[in-house]
């Protein structure tokens, strides 16, 4: 379980993590979402006592990570940014941090195996690709088999095997009554991993809860409507609360009336309707919804 | 990927100073410039030491003993000049390379009280980098003094001052590294820790020296004296009975042996305070 209590981080001016409060609960994975400089990155380094807090504190299974006896028991963590030395073969890389906790060379073959790495283990890291960087942080992460994992865009870099591996691996954990903290920008995927979804805006807490209720948030489940009278179906069905939009001469996308509402209207006023799809909102659109007013890095959809 | 548990037999050992020392021994081990800089400190010490004592002549001159002691010191410990250089560089990477790269993040999370994996490192470093010198100047005295012996120089073995500069020299290759890994902690950087150190080496002795020189001023040579290069290279001088004498030749101050060393130590301790209440303190 971590608990952060008030947790904030500044670097000068700037509020990379503002004042947050959350648990992380053991026994399911809790996704982490928000835009780059949202401050989820430097949140994980909090939590691992990388990054001291300006203010609040963080706190995994009761205790700050530091006053832990055995830190890499407790917490097992990937960060986004490599922290491994390029000169030295993964094998060695993963006796060195093991050596730390007394924890012997059976484990590292273990976790050596368990990712995948046998055939680039005595290879220097240097000439690993992203994929197999994060296959060994990874392993370096469940070196002390640690009840509670911090996994910082873990599927970054991966392969498509590698993403489902990751989902597995994640999912398994949390069955076996592990807290799970994973970062993500794959929203399809963080829909397929998590349980509960924090997300992050600027460094504030903008949402905190199961994925299902986040989805939920989504507001205004959207209608597809296909008709050759597109311009009177517009005119008749826009009015307060509800807004048409044309995507193309003959589809719509009407939000803020139901299907049946909408096919009623029609069969009233005796347009013919080709297609009326209502299409459930994804995480993806309640996590955009969510983030509109909160993105500092913002790309230029050209014209807007 | 079934099977996550760990094998129940082992027991949920935590974090001790112990293995802290074992994985800073892994890692210093497990880097190439590792094994590239300390073979170039054994082939330098025991090269230059043949060299020295195969081409020396003494012809003409009349050396008494201390003097001829002090000559075969002088052949063993010739290359530690240019070793020290090549030690200074690697104690700056043992840290300055964690930064670089980013391992730095591993060691912390690894060791989160911090200061016990400074503290580990250098003791590694300096331990190993101590042995290797010693035991590389120890081979080239030995090898050399038959050489020092057909050019007319006969080195008395059995004399303790003899082999405390030899054990002097091996000590102030150590400490210089471990003062690269202190100023590497401070700096984090490969090219700024290198420079710092080049500079207390090379270039801060030399402007001092000449300052002595143009202004006269005694103060100054007195000065000289506590550099960190220049205090630690009295670990290695030769001192018979007779007492020390003034290497630079400007009257100044020189220092017997053990106050050079704690001089340099003094030096040391600061600079790890300083890189002890930083590290503690920044973010990683």
């Amino acid at each position: 379980m971590i608990e952060a209590v008030g947790l904030s981080k500044h670097y000068g001016a700037t509020k990379a993590v503002d004042d947050i409060t959350f648990t992380v609960q053991p026994g399911m994975v809790t996704g982490f979402l928000g835009p780059n400089g949202a401050g989820k990155s430097t949140t994980m380094r909090m939590i691992v006592g990388l990054d001291r807090p300006s203010a609040g504190q963080v706190t995994v299974n009761g205790k700050r990570y530091a006053e832990h006896r055995a830190p890499l028991r407790e917490v097992g963590v990937l960060l986004d940014a490599k922290a491994v030395h390029t000169g030295r073969s993964a094998v060695n890389h993963l006796r060195a941090v093991a050596a730390t906790h007394g924890i012997g060379r059976s484990r590292v073959d273990e976790v050596i195996a368990l990712t995948g790495l046998q055939s680039v283990a005595k290879k220097r890291v240097g000439g690993f690709s992203l994929g197999m960087g994060q296959r060994l942080g990874l392993a370096a992460a469940l070196l002390g088999d640690p009840s509670t994992l911090v996994l910082d865009e873990p599927v970054n870099g991966l392969d498509p095997e590698g993403v489902v591996w990751v989902r597995n691996l994640a999912r398994h954990l949390a069955s076996e009554g592990r807290t799970i903290l994973l970062s993500s920008h794959l929203m399809s995927e963080m829909a397929q991993t998590a349980d509960h979804i924090i997300v992050l805006g600027r460094g504030r807490i903008i949402a905190n809860a199961p994925v299902a209720d986040i989805v939920a948030m989504s507001t205004g489940t959207a209608v597809t409507v296909r008709t050759p009278d597109a311009a009177k179906l517009t005119s008749l069905a826009t009015r307060d609360g509800v807004t048409v939009t044309a995507t193309e001469p003959t589809l719509l996308v009407v939000n803020g009336l139901t299907a049946p509402q909408i096919g009623e209207l029609a069969a009233k006023e005796g347009i013919v309707l080709h297609e009326l799809t209502p299409t459930v909102g994804s995480l993806e659109d309640a996590y955009m919804q969510l983030t509109a007013d909160d993105v500092e890095y913002r790309s230029n959809n050209g014209g807007f | 990927m079934t099977t996550l548990a760990p094998t129940p037999t082992a027991p949920r050992s935590g974090v001790s100073f112990g293995g802290i020392l074992f994985s800073e021994w892994i890692k210093l081990m497990s880097l190439r410039s590792t094994i590239w800089c300390y073979s170039v400190l054994v082939f330098l010490t025991i090269t230059l030491a043949l060299l020295f004592g195969s081409t020396i002549s003494v012809e003409g001159a009349q050396f008494d003993a201390a003097g001829e002691q002090a000559l075969a010191v002088q052949a063993a410990t010739l290359s530690v000049g240019i070793s020290q250089l090549v030690i200074a560089v690697l104690g700056a990477l043992v840290i300055t390379g964690e930064y670089g790269t980013g391992m730095i993040r591993s060691t912390l999370t690894a060791v989160p009280t911090r200061l016990p994996a400074l503290f580990g490192k250098v003791v590694v470093f300096g331990v190993v980098t101590f042995l290797i010198s010693l035991a590389s100047i120890v081979v080239a005295a030995l090898l050399t003094a038959p050489l020092l012996a057909g050019n007319g120089i006969e080195a008395d073995l059995s004399d303790p001052a003899y082999w405390s500069a030899l054990v002097g020299a091996a000590g102030y290759l150590a400490l210089s590294g471990i003062f690269a890994t202190a100023i590497g902690t401070i700096v984090r950087s490969s090219a700024g820790a290198i420079a710092i150190v080049l500079g207390f080496i090379l270039v801060i002795p030399t402007i001092v020296q000449v300052f002595a020189l143009i202004t006269m001023q005694e103060w100054i040579a007195n000065l000289s004296a506590f550099l960190p290069s220049n205090a630690g290279s009295r670990m290695y001088a030769y001192v018979a009975e007779s007492g020390a004498t003034d290497p630079l030749g400007l009257g100044g101050l020189v220092l017997e042996p053990w106050q050079g060393a704690l001089v340099l130590l003094t030096w040391i301790a600061g600079l790890l305070v300083l890189a002890s209440v930083l590290l503690k303190r920044r973010d990683a």
